[in-house]
């Protein structure tokens, strides 16, 4: 069959369709920049979704939990070693993601007698300065999208992850335009939280197409709230102590969400 | 079919591999030494000896070292930094070949926020005790050599204050109140038992001020006789590094408030 270019072709869109529809009903993530770091928000059941890979970057994903547990531990190694043989700074999202992850993670998608990395990753690494924070998604296939600025496209101060294209779309849709970088940690919470409602909105079954309005997202949060909780965790930017990420309590998830309810 | 050729090792350890472990995987980190193959060691010249104390007060911890460094005769350096925070509530203080230790310093920190990061638990104190041992029996050749000694003491806090020292052999040992390491320890010893049993509060209740009081004047009666202990260099302004381990993380003394405590109570 793989000597057929033309069989070849078919398996990986197959393979492409079938990781699609896995990857669907992910819930999503959001990473935003605030004034103090950055914020990962997402809400789910129980499992846990966003980690600390090392001192300055975290990561998000959706996918099986076995895949993103391997590309979790990967990625750790990975930093864990670079940080010890050289030092902490010389630990670069940019260059684990690029050189490390995904040319593997294209090369067991593209393998396709073997299995395939079921997951999408968004990851985040901390700047000194809020212009530096860099934020990144990962697909199954090794594509890599990020929020570096060009010719044709602003930087932006956030990243998403979600199971859908519309989806996502909607939600930087939605960011770009509610979305100040210079936000104290309340306020980018309740942005990333409504963020994340357009995204759960936009994929699923009755997935809408167009930006839900203000009161459609509150109720959706308002209903979802009820059956899951909220997940969250900065990277802060002016801690003194080299790791900077930690896990928001669910007192700080509560006081962050405030009277928004 | 082709194995992948990725950038990295594919067999992750998951939760089998500690870190020095997956170190060597990677060719990280030197071997053990080989314990058999024991050459002339007389031509060493080494660096170490100094003196290192630590004691539990009504604060927590407390964990002071001098700050010279020497090779046989020599004084190499007087600023060397021989405690050394792990982690948030653990220090490290070493006596000992400072190559050696500073690298078993940096693999045990690197230890405890891999096993953080990818077990998502922090490591229990116990755990965190033998990864030391762990460490200090992996260079025991190179200790038998005479190239590489290294005797540590371990301070860290969990629902207590916990405070350990190391032999080079890496046997661990628990103390309730003091533990002092380097060769200015004998004499640190002294004055800390004498003040835990016939001073004015034994150490447990001591406060802050007086646990460092007492500190700087055993680190003074360490260098009054050790030539390898600095103790406090009056006219350089060189104090003794002093960390404190308490419920809510390390504090470093700042050299400010060392330097009138100890104007006011040693000098």
């Amino acid at each position: 069959m793989i000597e057929e270019p033309y069989r070849w072709v078919e398996a990986i869109a197959n393979r492409r369709e079938y990781i699609e529809t896995q990857l669907a009903s992910g819930s999503p993530i959001a990473a935003v920049g605030f004034r103090d770091g950055i914020l990962f928000l997402t809400v789910g059941r129980a499992r846990q979704k966003v980690f600390e890979i090392y001192d300055r970057i975290a990561m998000g994903a959706i996918g099986h939990p076995g895949d993103i547990e391997r590309l979790r531990m990967a990625a750790i190694e990975l930093a864990s070693t670079e940080g010890f043989t050289r030092s902490a700074a010389d630990v670069s999202l940019r260059r684990l993601a690029y050189y490390s992850l995904s040319p593997l993670m294209k090369a067991a998608f593209e393998q396709i007698f073997g299995a395939p990395y079921l997951a999408r990753m968004i990851f985040a690494e901390l700047g000194t300065k809020p212009n530096d924070d860099f934020f990144l998604r990962l697909e199954y296939d090794g594509a890599i999208a990020t929020n570096g600025g060009t010719s044709a496209q602003a930087r932006q101060d956030f990243g998403v992850l979600s199971g859908t294209k519309n989806s996502t779309e909607l939600m930087e849709s939605f960011l770009k335009d509610a979305y100040l970088g210079s936000a104290t940690l309340d306020r980018a919470f309740r942005t990333a939280l409504d963020a994340w409602s357009v995204g759960r909105m936009a994929s699923g079954d009755d997935a809408v197409k167009e930006m839900p309005s203000r009161e459609q997202i509150v109720a959706h949060r308002k209903n979802e709230l009820t059956l899951s909780s909220i997940e969250a965790a900065v990277l802060e930017r002016n801690a003194t102590a080299a790791i900077r990420y930690r896990s928001l309590s669910d007192d700080e998830i509560k006081s962050a969400l405030g009277d928004s309810e | 079919m082709d194995r992948l050729s990725a950038a990295f090792d594919q067999a992750t350890s998951g939760a089998s591999d500690d870190f020095p472990a997956l170190l060597r995987r990677k060719g990280l980190l030197t071997p053990a030494a080989d314990v058999s193959k024991i050459g002339d060691t007389s031509k060493w010249v080494q660096t170490e000896s100094t003196t290192i104390l630590a004691f539990k007060f009504a604060g927590g911890v407390l964990v002071a070292g001098d700050r010279r460094a020497t090779a046989g005769n020599t004084v190499v350096y007087d600023r060397a930094d021989k405690v050394l925070e792990i982690d948030r509530r653990s220090i490290m203080a070493i006596a000992g070949v400072p190559a050696t230790a500073w690298e078993m310093a940096r693999v045990l920190e690197h230890s405890f926020q891999f096993f953080r990061r990818t077990q998502l638990q922090e490591m229990s104190v116990d755990g965190k005790v033998r990864a030391l041992s762990k460490l200090l029996r992996d260079n025991f050749g190179f200790a038998i050599q005479g190239i590489g000694m290294v005797v540590p003491i371990f301070a860290t806090y969990d629902s207590a204050a916990r405070l350990y020292f190391y032999d080079a052999m890496g046997a661990q040992f628990e103390v309730t109140e003091y533990a002092a390491t380097g060769s200015g320890s004998p004499a640190v010893r002294g004055i800390l038992h004498y003040e835990n049993s016939w001073g004015k509060k034994p150490l447990h209740k001591l406060h802050e001020d007086e646990a460092v009081t007492v500190a700087l004047r055993a680190l003074d009666t360490a260098a009054e006789s050790d030539t390898a202990t600095g103790g406090v260099d009056r006219s350089g302004k060189i104090f003794p590094i002093i960390k404190i381990v308490s419920r809510d993380g390390i504090t470093t003394m700042p050299e400010r408030k060392i330097a009138a405590l100890f104007k006011k109570t040693v000098a």
